[in-house]
């Protein structure tokens, strides 16, 4: 079984209670200063890179055996300016920092690098399921390492060229927000002092209204969830894909949709797990807890959870 | 944990696009490294590469897709994709149950319309068609959409390790009990971003590229794609129960060992592990230390001494930092070295793609019980007198192990070994 035992998240909002609006359509990071992080490689991170490891930095220091990284679009911001280059210098002499900082996995290899982590060391790049990818391998890894320690992290930013490509693909009409963010969790098979059980996380794929629900119920045959973490974005056509999930549920289930707090990218759902462990207010009184994410109306993600403290 | 057998193949790369094309190659010691007909690039004509004549209009007409938005890199996934379900008898209904995954690989992605990129990035994207495009993750959605599959679909990006951890990743699926079928692999096609990439980092070749020679001056990219079919022993031993052919007191394995439904079964995949050199963004440590854990986890997992090794596909990239780093660290495992190789003198440097297309070469070394040389070798690097394998030639092949290292020091070994 998979216990959450720290988290740490940069996300776009100073007080939850109080959640700022999005300035242009766009939730921005609220980043902090870094101060972990070498001002000489801090100077030369895009902005996924830098949060990715902001955000993990401090869940270093438990010492965990490896390093899972999700992210959406990460290394896209790099490999543009890099593309640049390219062009702009008709394929002359280029410098070859902008292309190796391109990699979506520079993110864990550069925390293995900081830490001098030599052990299991991945990046999954899936768009909507890439967070879940990452927490599953961890939940594998568990089992099969009883004992172990695992930091995964979720991480994606709001780039220039990027928000309009999604604009350009109506994704961001009906107002739907953009959001950015990184979250990190560090989790082991240890119930004591855990913040939290994990007890199913769910990848699927495609528009099979049967597949997701047969997955659903399944899962909440272990015990039904007192609150129902939502990613609803405003998108009406992702709203069937919400309102079946809603149906399923207990009639005294709450429902709080969170991309008002994050906005909506593509490891949104690690920004929920973070805010299923840090709930505020009295909805902390909340034990089980569901999250649900439908990413551009194929990707499909559940994660049950059982708050312990 | 469930044994896990790989029971279909495909593949393309520069030396043929079907299974027995890249062996005949890999036989014969024919390498498929020239100047890229197909790569729009300053260097096409001067950096030797491993390219597949085919261009990428030929292939949209061979798969009737008209999308312009659907890349060479999802192409090449599809090929081989669609060879290796055909090879595996896996039919359009069984993709679509739910605990079947697909696990790919990629770094390129979309990335090779570099300069369709450059213009939507600097000029309106209002109606381009490749917006959903450029990512990593838009071919294995192409293939999941494709084929209607709804289970578990993800992309790995370690970089040039990438394809082997999808293999890995889709074997611990199956062991988890998290799926039942696992399609993984992967693709990454020649583009002008890559090529200026490594250019820009001078670790090309100017000439075929000479894996463990003293004098080897870099790699040769190349282009391709390989998937596996990896499944349980238990699907096997229904599979066999549903043929009639459930054998009275055999275990699953044992029947698995001879036909999955009266297909055959290529080899089992039987030890893995996923290390960090952590010691710089684009290079190994001299003494190998990522890789150096990668090959000996893979052992253990395999629960196997360094002697049952019979040959090692190494990574063999050819670059004077991959080959010290790697031969040392294969004399800190092994002492005495299994024969080696390098097939990237074959196929060059296929990035994301590069561990499932050497995880098909080590399994075909298995199945015909044979050792492919690694090309353009002369002398041993000084200090180390290692030379890989030089000569075709039959050879006992129980366990071979399958290299993979890439940049942001991630380092994965995987073992097949022989089930007849």
């Amino acid at each position: 079984m998979l216990y959450i035992h720290h988290t740490s998240c940069i996300y776009p909002q100073k007080e939850l209670d109080q959640p700022a609006g999005p300035v242009d359509n766009k939730l921005m990071a609220a980043e902090p200063g870094y101060e972990g992080i070498p001002g000489n490689m801090l100077r030369r991170m895009s902005k996924s890179v830098r949060m990715g490891i902001g955000a993990a930095l401090p869940l270093l220091k438990y010492s965990p055996d490896g390093i899972l990284i999700g992210t959406g679009y990460g290394g896209m911001e790099d490999s543009v300016r890099f593309l640049n280059q390219i062009i702009g210098y008709d394929e002359g002499i280029l410098t070859p920092g902008t292309f190796v900082q391109s990699t979506a996995n520079a993110i864990a290899s550069q925390l293995g690098l900081l830490h001098h982590n030599r052990g299991y060391n991945i990046t999954y790049v899936s768009r909507g399921l890439s967070f879940e990818s990452a927490l599953l391998d961890a939940a594998m890894l568990v089992r099969e390492h009883p004992g172990s320690s695992w930091l995964v992290g979720g991480v994606d930013e709001i780039s220039d060229h990027h928000y309009r490509f999604e604009c350009a693909e109506g994704w961001y009409k009906e107002g739907v927000v953009a959001g950015e963010g990184a979250a990190a969790f560090l989790l082991n098979d240890r119930p004591a002092g855990a913040l939290a059980r994990i007890s199913k996380i769910v990848l699927r794929g495609g528009e099979n209204e049967e597949v997701l629900k047969s997955a659903l119920t399944g899962l909440l045959d272990d015990y039904p969830p007192d609150l129902l973490l939502s990613g609803e974005n405003g998108d009406s056509r992702a709203r069937n894909w919400y309102r079946i999930v809603e149906s399923l549920m207990a009639p005294d289930t709450g429902i709080m949709r969170f991309k008002n707090l994050c906005g909506e990218y593509p490891t949104a759902s690690a920004f929920a797990l973070w805010l299923a462990c840090n709930l505020p207010g009295a909805l902390s009184e909340r034990r089980h807890i569901l999250i649900y994410n439908n990413y551009k109306l194929t990707q499909h993600s559940l994660i049950l959870l059982e708050r312990l403290l | 944990m469930s044994r896990v057998f790989v029971t279909g193949i495909g593949i393309i790369s520069a030396v043929g696009s079907t299974l027995m094309e890249n062996r005949s190659a890999l036989a014969a010691g024919r390498s498929g490294i020239s100047f890229a007909a197909t790569l729009s690039s300053r260097y096409a004509g001067v950096l030797p590469c491993g390219s597949i004549g085919t261009s990428t209009d030929e292939w949209r007409e061979q798969f009737r897709i008209d999308h312009p938005g659907i890349t060479r890199t999802t192409l090449l996934a599809l090929h081989a994709f669609s060879d290796a379900i055909a090879d595996a008898g896996l039919s359009d209904v069984s993709l679509r149950d739910p605990r079947v995954a697909l696990v790919g690989a990629t770094t390129v992605g979309g990335m090779c319309l570099t300069d369709e990129l450059y213009r939507d990035t600097t000029r309106s994207c209002d109606n381009s068609p490749y917006l959903s495009s450029y990512d990593c993750a838009s071919v294995h959605l192409f293939l999941q959409s494709r084929y209607g599959m709804t289970g578990l679909g993800t992309t790995i990006n370690t970089a040039c390790s990438s394809s082997a951890n999808a293999i890995q990743y889709g074997a611990r699926l199956i062991r988890n009990g998290l799926a039942t079928t696992v399609i993984a692999g992967g693709a990454d096609s020649l583009a002008k971003f890559t090529i200026n990439g490594f250019h820009a980092l001078q670790i090309l070749s100017p000439k075929p590229c000479r894996p463990f020679d003293r004098d080897r001056s870099g790699l040769n990219l190349g282009e391709g794609a390989a998937f596996l079919v990896l499944e349980g022993e238990e699907v096997l031993a229904g599979k066999e129960a549903a043929g009639g052919r459930a054998g009275g007191k055999e275990t699953a394995g044992g029947r698995a060992a001879g036909r999955a439904g009266g297909k055959p079964i290529y080899a089992e995949l039987t030890g893995y592990c996923n290390t960090n050199d952590a010691f710089h963004p684009s290079a190994l440590s001299l003494t190998g230390d990522g890789p150096f854990l990668a090959m000996q986890g893979a052992l253990q997992s395999a629960g196997l001494k360094p002697a049952d090794i019979d040959f090692i596909n190494t990574h063999g990239t050819a670059t004077e930092n991959n080959d010290e780093a790697e031969g040392r660290a294969m004399l800190r495992v092994f002492g005495e070295l299994p024969p080696f190789a390098s097939t990237k003198s074959y196929t060059g440097h296929t990035l994301g793609a590069a561990g499932a297309i050497e995880a098909v070469y080590s399994i075909l070394s298995i199945r015909h019980q044979e050792l492919y040389a690694s090309l353009n070798f002369a002398e041993p690097i000084e200090d180390m007198g290692i030379r890989p394998v030089q000569v075709f030639r039959q050879h006992a092949v129980r366990h071979v192990m399958s290299n993979s290292f890439g940049f942001g020091g991630n380092c994965t070994s995987l073992i097949f070994s022989n089930v007849n």
